[in-house]
């Protein structure tokens, strides 16, 4: 005990880093857990007090398909950006570094473009008029397919916009990967694929998990990309929030809501942090 | 919080600039020349200090507002105006239940202004100053009517090459019409016009037999392939060509039409939404506000601002200093009207919100 007060007194700079770190906890407290304090105090007392509605959460289908929904989505859209975004990172990971800098540039270029424009290119490049259908009508789909206001549509859109964050997450850990272990496979005997399959495959795998965690968790909240994109029936919760608030006027409902959805988001969080670290998340 | 800070002090500063210039009026008139040069200054700060904050629909709504509503009221009052948009009912009620207030003004349609009412949100008209120079009719709800326009059939010529639907049960006609539609995702202009399509006629149509509606929307729901949220949004639909034909804002329809865009329209069962202005309950400037809203429906404001921002005047003078040509682009135009539907928000039928919930699930499923 003394000796802890001691050290207190005796290195005074051990102080100095949570100074620092004060400016930022102001502000969130002030403009981040203060509000969400505020949600969740509504969410029992609007509009009177009780879990009422949580409980309509659970009794009503139309909340439950949207939630499956929203969780389905993102599962999917995780799901598109392991598939597309692994062999981005490897190819990343084994070229020289001039080379993964210009593709890592081309990746997060997107980052750089604002939401909106880049939801109504897709808008442009899916349409009727588009590109894309005109390509499809030039080899003969004959009528071309709606693609637009689909399923497809918006998972398209979200996987673009997540991807960086998959790549970026697979590509850290592939970085340290070490190229001897490899080469120690194939001095045993091993052929390409199996030492791909067998060593850098699992090596490669906390990459997945962070990059499938942070594109999951992303993708819950959603919003403008799948209301101006997607099909009326696959609804997601933000917008299903954003239209309790607008149309309804039900301020506790849509906090109800936006707790479960948070709840949600922290228990994929606990879970993960349980199992691998919350420190490893961003690489 | 520091906005509302602002706004009080503001408040503060409007009463002590006007009890100022009183004052120094009385010493002008004793001092003579050093109070004579004095006074524009002091005028000039007591009028920047008032302050009235009105939530506009920002774009050319408000371009044609400030011009004819905005400007014309700051020359004559010396109040200044500040803009707030986009328009939101939900900030309206927030703001009462908060007591921070981001506008005192705001214009709000047939069913909102129903619920507001009923919600207690807005300024009661009676006991404001205005109830005597306004025209018969003009009130409603506690809000003054201004402006209307109208959610009307358009399509796209190029692919409706038949003449195009020419009422709503021609849009219900998915075997002479084919193609993609699209409609607002808002449920209390939406289930008239199914019953509408259903045939019933336009002066039976309130209350709402809801089921009707449902049953008559079911009709088109595979090719209602996406519901618009916004004019902007439903514009681009169907100058993209993403849908064949669309219900649409009449202005927005007009627009597109005048950039030469191959669209066609029909004023035939056009369906009227009418706007007022209403005061945001407990606001410490309900006077002055009170005070814009009557300078804001004059005939003549009220004609520049409609001509301009392509709606229809409430205010029948307001006819007097429209041309016959642009009249007739009007929802409420004399060639128009007659063949318009208005809706019926107080005799709705079922209540409101049910009907928006079951129709965004219907939406949904």
């Amino acid at each position: 005990m003394l000796s802890v007060l001691n050290r207190g007194t005796a290195a005074p700079g051990a102080l100095k880093p949570w100074l620092l770190l004060l400016p930022l906890v102001l502000f969130l407290c002030a403009f981040f857990l203060v509000p969400l304090g505020q949600v969740a105090l509504m969410s029992v007392t609007e509009p009177e007090f009780g879990l009422g509605n949580y409980a309509h959460l659970t009794s009503d289908g139309l909340y439950l398909q949207v939630f499956l929904n929203t969780f389905l989505t993102a599962l999917g859209v995780a799901l598109c950006c392991l598939l597309l975004g692994y062999p981005l990172a490897y190819l990343m990971a084994q070229s020289s570094p001039r080379v993964a800098a210009l593709l890592m540039l081309l990746v997060t270029m997107s980052f750089w473009t604002s939401f909106l424009v880049r939801t109504y290119a897709w808008m442009v490049l899916l349409g009727n008029n588009g590109p894309v259908t005109a390509f499809l009508a030039f080899l003969g789909w004959d009528p071309p397919p709606h693609l637009l206001f689909t399923r497809l549509s918006s998972t398209l859109a979200m996987v673009h916009i997540l991807i960086p964050y998959m790549v970026m997450s697979l590509y850290s850990v592939m970085k340290r990967i070490d190229p001897a272990l490899l080469r120690a496979a194939e001095s045993l005997g091993a052929r390409p694929w199996s030492v791909f399959r067998q060593v850098y495959l699992p090596l490669s795998a906390p990459g997945m998990v962070n990059g499938a965690t942070l594109v999951f968790m992303i993708c819950l909240g959603f919003y403008v990309t799948p209301v101006l994109l997607g099909s009326p029936q696959e609804q997601m919760v933000a917008g299903l929030i954003g239209t309790q608030i607008e149309e309804f006027l039900d301020f506790g409902q849509a906090s109800a809501m936006a707790m479960v959805l948070l709840a949600s988001t922290l228990i994929v969080l606990t879970v993960y942090h349980r199992r691998f670290g919350l420190d490893r998340l961003w690489g | 919080m520091s906005e509302d800070v602002e706004k009080t002090a503001a408040g503060g500063g409007a009463d002590g600039g006007a009890r100022l210039v009183s004052r120094r009026s009385v010493m002008t008139l004793a001092a003579g020349a050093v109070g004579v040069l004095a006074m524009p200054a002091i005028i000039r700060s007591a009028r920047a200090a008032e302050v009235l904050y009105v939530n506009t629909w920002g774009g050319s709504w408000e371009k044609a507002a400030s011009k004819h509503l905005f400007e014309p009221f700051t020359k004559e009052t010396g109040v200044e105006i500040r803009t707030v948009s986009p328009v939101s009912f939900a900030k309206l009620a927030a703001q009462v239940r908060s007591g921070v207030y981001e506008f005192d003004v705001t214009t709000l349609g047939g069913g909102d202004i129903v619920r507001a009412n009923a919600a207690k949100i807005i300024e009661p008209v009676a006991g404001g100053p205005l109830a005597s120079a306004l025209w018969k009719d003009a009130v409603f709800e506690n809000g003054v009517s201004s402006h209307a326009f109208s959610t009307l059939i358009a399509y796209r010529k190029d692919r409706l090459t038949n003449g195009g639907p020419q009422n709503w049960a021609d849009f219900w006609n998915r075997k002479d019409f084919p193609g993609a539609r699209s409609l607002q995702r808002y449920g209390a202009r939406v289930l008239p016009l199914a019953l509408m399509a259903d045939g019933a006629p336009k002066e039976k149509l309130y209350p709402l037999d809801t089921d009707r509606a449902f049953r008559t929307l079911d009709r088109i729901k595979p090719d209602l392939r996406v519901w618009w949220t916004q004019g902007q949004q439903s514009q681009q639909l169907l100058r993209d060509g993403e849908v064949d034909m669309i219900g649409i804002w009449h202005g927005r329809a007009l627009e597109l039409i005048d950039q030469g865009h191959p669209i066609g329209i029909t004023w035939n069962q056009a369906q009227i939404d009418r706007a007022y202005w209403v005061v945001s309950k407990n606001t410490p400037r309900r006077e002055i506000a009170w005070k814009f809203i009557q300078s804001a429906v004059q005939p003549e404001r009220l004609a520049g601002f409609c001509r301009e921002a392509l709606y229809g005047p409430l205010n029948p003078k307001a006819f007097d200093f429209i041309p016959k040509e642009e009249a007739n682009r009007m929802p409420t135009g004399p060639e128009n009207y007659p063949l318009a539907v208005e809706q019926n928000v107080e005799d709705f039928g079922d209540n409101l919100q049910k009907v928006t919930q079951r129709f965004e699930q219907w939406i949904a499923t």
